[in-house]
């Protein structure tokens, strides 16, 4: 019993061999399918939140806050879904919010470049060397995305536990290595992180349950204590705190609500 | 008819022992509780134990070390760790180990009933967990 999840620079592998692992462990796969989900229990355009995922950060505005909530929520449903065990999870970006669970396998999926050149030239009638620099503008632009959503750059091979390399090694051969590495009993689940999950679970409903009115709040989950902190003007310190408190208590899972406001605002939203 | 499950519960923090203890004898295990991390290695050269709670982090001897103690010594027993220091990096060695469970603190006792409850499952040990409940801290 664990949990796996796929990132890739190659939407396609990496949903391919997330499906084939999860048939190949009986898991539930997680994917894309889930936005509508999200969309529902949200009130948001399934195209939105596709949007949030992919798109290049606007700097400030509405677009900025959007796109912060549109994740936020995305990451609540699929936390909510990761608890449940026994999930591989790809195209959610989960790889850069389901951090420091020891049940969590983090894969990394290298697509053959030279094929995924050749792919881009074929699918947008572009010559080779222009598909290349398409390609590395993308990698950069998901260096940027990951930096400024999560601080992580999902590139970098150290935030993984597994690193594939399709240019040496075959989907099927893939497939294979991460189920015996999931198999490891490194990465079994244990009620350390078990309870882990919960927390980020807990944490990140409770923040994407604030965010609409209350943009700028760090929340931290302990058992079924909340701890919330934001920002406020001296003036407004105290109704900002009660505010939170009311609407935060009455939240599932919720046992004590701690909400800390400090004085100034916030310039970045966490 | 449920049998007794023998438990040695290893912490230098003398509270630990004086609260679980009374706690999991409650539960049907019969509880022999240690501060000294070498006084519970000589114990456990002694008798097979079925399952060992220990803290991680005390003086001279780690937790880690009594874990890998008692795989040498009795390959049945369960290792529970306990620790206030929890990361990704030791639950995962400790698990690579062969730790039963690891746990942070600060946990209910009802966590450790749950643990304990699993480990006698594992064990094929029938203890009458449902008629008791331990008091929460």
């Amino acid at each position: 019993m664990s949990i796996i999840i796929i990132s890739s620079d190659s939407t396609e592998k990496g949903e391919e061999i997330a499906h084939k692992t999860a048939q190949a462990l009986d898991y539930a796969c997680l994917g894309r399918e889930l936005l509508p989900v999200v969309a529902d229990q949200y009130g948001i355009p399934t195209d939105k939140l596709e949007w949030a995922l992919e798109a290049s950060p606007p700097s400030w505005g509405r677009s900025a806050g959007l796109q912060r909530r549109c994740l936020a929520y995305i990451q609540t449903t699929t936390l909510g879904e990761l608890v449940k065990d026994n999930r591989v999870c790809h195209g959610l970006a989960a790889h850069l919010y389901v951090v420091g669970i020891s049940h969590a396998l983090r894969v990394r999926i290298l697509a053959d470049p030279a094929e995924q050149a050749r792919e881009i030239s074929k699918r947008g009638s572009v010559p080779l060397e222009k598909a290349r620099r398409l390609m590395d503008r993308q990698r950069k632009l998901r260096q940027r995305w990951s930096l400024t959503h999560y601080q992580l750059n999902e590139t970098d091979p150290s935030q993984y536990d597994l690193v594939i390399s399709l240019s040496q090694i075959n989907t099927d051969e893939a497939i294979k290595i991460i189920v015996q590495t999931a198999g490891y009993r490194r990465f079994a689940p244990m009620t350390y992180s078990l309870r882990c999950m919960e927390d980020a679970e807990l944490a990140c409903r409770v923040r994407a349950g604030l965010l609409e009115t209350f943009p700028n709040v760090k929340v931290r989950a302990e058992g079924g204590t909340v701890i919330v902190e934001t920002k406020g003007t001296r003036q407004n310190k105290l109704k900002k705190a009660a505010a939170i408190k009311e609407q935060v208590q009455n939240m599932e899972g919720v046992d004590y609500v701690e909400v800390h406001v400090k004085n100034g605002l916030f310039k970045k939203a966490p | 008819m449920s049998e007794r499950l023998s438990v040695l519960l290893l912490d230098d923090e003398p509270i630990v022992g004086k609260r679980l203890g009374p706690a999991l004898g409650k539960i049907g295990c019969d509880v022999e509780a240690f501060e000294d991390p070498k006084k519970a290695l000589e114990r456990i050269d002694q008798k097979n134990f079925d399952v060992v709670v220990t803290d991680i982090r005390m003086g001279e001897i780690d937790g880690m070390q009594v874990l890998d103690h008692v795989r040498t010594k009795s390959p049945r027993t369960r290792v529970i760790l306990i620790t206030g220091y929890a990361m990704m990096e030791l639950a995962r060695e400790a698990m690579e180990k062969g730790a039963f469970d690891f746990i942070s603190k600060p946990f209910k006792a009802n966590d450790l009933r749950q643990v304990i409850a699993k480990a006698a499952r594992a064990l094929g040990v029938s203890v009458d967990f449902e008629n008791a409940t331990i008091p929460s801290r």
